[in-house]
C-alpha cells in the first residue's frame, strides 16, 4: 500500500476516533491503530511492540511525525495538565477524498474501532491493547486466567481482575470483528 | 599503587573519568576500531572542523549517562510513587550494579557502527540487520565477555545490550530481550528521544566540532533538573491512571528542556540535513555497493572489527584514479567534489499539494534524464509529543501545556531529488516548466 493511501487511512481513523469522544492524543491513536490492525485486518503494516503502555510502533509514531510536517494532521495542545490531542485538517480530507475504495474497504472497521474505543482513557486503552497482544502472541495461555495472569506478570500495574475483564471484552471485539469482516 | 580512576581530557565535558575496567573496554579492539570512524561522515566535505570520531562520542555518552542516573536515582529525587512501580531504585546493591552497566553501555552503544557510522546503513546491510545488531553480537562477544566477567561482581551481557541499544532495536535483534520498567527506564537514560545521554552529547560535540553555535545549551541545568515522573494525564477521563514512568524534567528546567529541543532543530536543518552533506553521503552509498563484496557489510564481528574509515577512504582514492575500478564513478566524485546538485527540496507549498511531492518529481526526473543520473533522499525525524514535567506545585503536567513555542519546531522533515550536474541546469528548467502537472496526487486509478 502506497504512503498516501496508508496516510488516508490514518487520518481517517483520527476523524473518527474525535467524533466518537475521543481525546485522541498519541496512545489513542497507537492503540487505536493496533487494534484496527489486529484485529479487523486493516492494512496498515505497522510494526507493534510490547513497550510502556502497552503494544507501540515507532514506526506509528514516525508517521504520525510526518503527517504533521505535510500538513494532514495537526497537534493541539491542551490546558495544563493535559497531553496534547491530533487534529485532522483540511488537507487530510482532500487526501482521504482521493482513494475512495480505500476508505470503502476500511471505513465500517474504522467505525468499529472508533465506536469502541472512542469513549476511553489511556489506562482502559492500555488494558484493551495489552489484553490482544497477549491474546495473540502467547497462544500457549490457553485460557483466559493464564492470559490474565501472563498480563499481570507483563504489567504488573494491571490487576488479575482488571487484565481479566479486558481479555473478555477483547474476546467479545474478536467474535464482533470476524461478523464484520464475513 | 595500581591508579583506580582515571581521566581522559576532552573538549565537551573537560575531563572523563573511569575506572579500570572501563578502560580495559576501551583498550579493546572493538573500542579502539571507533577512533578511525567518523562521527558525522562525510560531513567534513562541508563543514572541515567535523572530522570528530565515534570514540569520543562514546566516552562522553558513558559521562553524561552516570550523570543523568546519579540525578534521577538520588533518593532526594524520588517519589514514593515511582519506588513502588521500579523498586531496584531503593536496593543500594542493585544501584551500584546498573550504575556500573548504564556506564559500559553508553560507552559500547555505538560499537556496531559501519565505517562512515549512519551513511546508508539499510542498503549495505542484510536485510534485518542494523548497526545495533552488531554492537549486540560485539557486547556479547567473547572478547567482551571476558571483560564482563572478571568485573567484581560480572556484568550480564543482555543488561549491557538492553541499556546500548533500547527497546525498539532490541525487539528486532532478540524477540526474547523483554525489558521490565526500570529497564526501559534506563535505556531511556542512554537511547531516549528526548533527553537521552547520546543525543546530548552528539548535539554538544558535533556543534563543538562543525562549528556551529546553534547546537549548544545549557545541559548542565537540563541534567541536574531531569526526574523519573508518571506520565502527565493523557486526557481528562483518566486523571493520573497512567502511571508507568518515564524520564522528565521539573519545571524549572523547561527552559533547559526547549534549548535543547531547538538545539537539536537548529542542527538538522543546518547540519544533519545540509543538502550537499547527503548527496556525499549517496556518493558514498553507491562507491560501497560497488567496492564491497556482495555490495554488503559482513555481519561477522571480526570481519567487522577490520574494516574503518581509512580503509574505505584509501579504497575510495585508489578507485577515483583507476577507471576501471569497481566504484570509479561513485570515488571521482566524492575526490574531485563533482557531487550531484540538489534539483529539489520539499517545501510547504508542494507539500500542500500533495505530500509525495518529491517522490513524484524523483520519478518523472528518473524517466527524463535516466535512473543513473538521479537520486532522492528522503527523511525525517520527530521528537517525542510529549514528556512529563513536574510542575512548582508538584504536579505532573505535559510538556505541551506549558511549552507551546516548539509545537512546530520539533519536526524535521527532509525530501530531496538530486541530479546528475551535467543535467542540473536543463533539468531545472524542465522542473520549472512541469512542475505542476508533475505533483498532482494521483487519484486510486492511477495506482492501478
Amino acid at each position: 500500500m502506497n504512503r498516501l493511501k496508508k496516510a488516508a487511512i490514518i487520518t481517517r481513523l483520527a476523524r473518527k476516533m474525535r467524533d466518537k469522544d475521543s481525546w485522541c492524543g498519541e496512545t489513542h491513536l497507537q492503540k487505536g491503530l493496533y487494534l484496527a490492525q489486529e484485529l479487523l485486518d486493516v492494512p496498515t503494516a505497522f510494526e507493534f511492540i510490547l513497550y510502556k503502555h502497552g503494544p507501540f510502533s515507532f514506526g506509528f509514531r514516525e508517521e504520525l511525525g510526518k503527517l504533521r510536517a505535510d500538513g494532514l494532521l495537526d497537534l493541539e495542545p491542551q490546558p495544563r495538565p493535559f497531553g496534547p490531542r491530533f487534529l485532522t485538517t483540511k488537507r487530510s480530507k482532500e487526501i482521504e477524498a482521493r482513494f475512495p475504495r480505500t476508505i470503502d474497504n476500511v471505513d465500517e472497521k474504522l467505525n468499529f474501532i472508533a465506536g469502541k474505543l472512542g469513549g476511553k482513557g489511556v489506562s482502559d486503552l492500555e488494558k484493551l491493547a495489552t489484553a490482544l497482544f497477549v491474546t495473540k502472541n502467547y497462544p500457549d495461555c490457553s485460557s483466559i486466567t493464564m492470559r490474565a495472569e501472563k498480563l499481570h506478570e507483563l504489567k504488573p500495574h494491571v490487576s488479575i481482575s482488571d487484565a481479566q475483564t479486558a481479555l473478555e471484552q477483547i474476546s467479545e471485539f474478536q467474535t464482533l470483528a470476524q461478523d464484520l469482516m464475513n | 599503587m595500581a591508579k583506580l580512576e582515571h581521566e581522559i581530557r576532552d573538549p565537551i565535558h573537560v575531563f572523563i573519568k573511569l575506572s579500570s575496567d572501563e578502560r580495559k573496554v576501551l583498550n579493546s579492539r572493538p573500542f579502539q576500531r571507533l577512533r578511525h570512524i567518523h562521527q558525522l561522515a562525510m560531513t567534513f566535505l562541508v563543514y572541515p572542523g567535523a572530522t570528530h570520531r565515534r570514540f569520543e562520542h562514546s566516552l562522553g555518552v558513558m559521562e553524561l549517562a552516570s550523570r543523568i542516573f546519579d540525578i534521577v536515582t538520588n533518593p532526594n529525587n524520588v517519589t514514593d510513587e515511582i519506588r513502588r512501580f521500579v523498586p531496584e531504585i531503593a536496593e543500594e546493591s542493585k544501584r551500584s550494579y546498573w550504575r556500573r552497566v548504564i556506564r559500559m553501555a553508553g560507552l559500547c552503544h555505538d560499537l556496531g557502527h559501519l565505517p562512515f557510522s549512519h551513511a546508508a546503513e539499510k542498503e549495505l546491510l542484510p536485510q534485518g540487520t542494523t548497526h545495533e545488531t552488531l554492537t549486540a553480537k560485539i557486547i556479547r562477544s567473547d572478547e567482551m565477555c571476558r571483560i564482563w566477567n572478571e568485573m567484581t561482581p560480572p556484568l550480564r551481557p543482555d543488561d549491557i545490550v538492553k541499556l546500548a541499544v533500547g527497546p525498539k532495536e532490541a525487539a528486532e535483534i532478540d524477540p526474547e530481550l523483554q525489558f521490565t520498567t526500570w529497564e526501559d527506564l534506563l535505556s531511556d537514560i542512554i537511547v531516549g528521544n528526548a533527553f537521552g545521554a547520546d543525543r546530548i552529547d552528539y548535539l554538544l560535540r558535533d556543534a563543538h566540532h562543525a562549528g556551529v553555535a546553534y547546537g549548544k545549551f545549557d545541559h548542565y541545568r537540563l541534567i541536574d533538573t531531569l526526574r523519573i515522573l508518571p506520565a502527565p494525564p493523557a486526557d481528562e477521563g483518566n486523571g493520573s491512571a497512567n502511571p508507568e514512568p518515564s524520564i522528565g524534567v521539573e519545571e524549572g528546567g523547561v527552559h533547559a528542556a526547549e534549548a535543547l529541543l531547538l538545539a537539536r532543530h537548529f542542527m538538522f536543518t543546518q547540519l544533519y540535513l545540509h543538502p550537499v552533506r547527503r548527496a556525499y553521503d549517496i556518493h558514498l552509498k553507491d562507491f560501497l555497493k560497488e567496492w564491497l563484496e556482495n555490495g554488503k557489510f559482513s555481519t561477522d564481528v571480526e570481519e567487522h572489527l577490520q574494516v574503518t574509515d581509512n580503509e574505505v577512504m584509501a579504497g575510495i582514492l585508489k578507485a577515483a584514479r583507476n577507471e576501471h575500478a569497481n566504484g570509479h564513478d561513485a570515488a571521482k566524485r566524492i575526490v574531485e567534489r563533482t557531487h550531484f546538485r540538489c534539483l529539489y527540496e520539499w517545501n510547504p507549498d508542494d507539500i500542500a499539494v500533495n505530500p509525495e511531492a518529491g517522490n513524484q518529481i524523483f520519478e518523472a526526473a528518473a524517466t527524463e534524464f535516466g535512473e543513473p543520473g538521479v537520486r532522492r533522499d528522503e527523511y525525517s525525524k520527530t521528537s517525542p509529543t510529549d514528556f512529563p514535567v513536574k510542575a512548582k506545585d508538584e504536579r505532573i503536567i505535559s510538556f505541551t501545556s506549558v511549552s507551546d513555542i516548539l509545537r512546530n519546531a520539533l519536526l524535521q522533515r527532509v525530501d530531496l531529488v538530486f541530479i546528475d550536474p551535467c543535467y542540473i541546469q536543463r533539468a531545472r528548467e524542465w522542473l520549472s516548466d512541469n512542475r505542476a502537472s508533475i505533483i498532482t496526487p494521483p487519484t486510486e486509478d492511477d495506482d492501478e
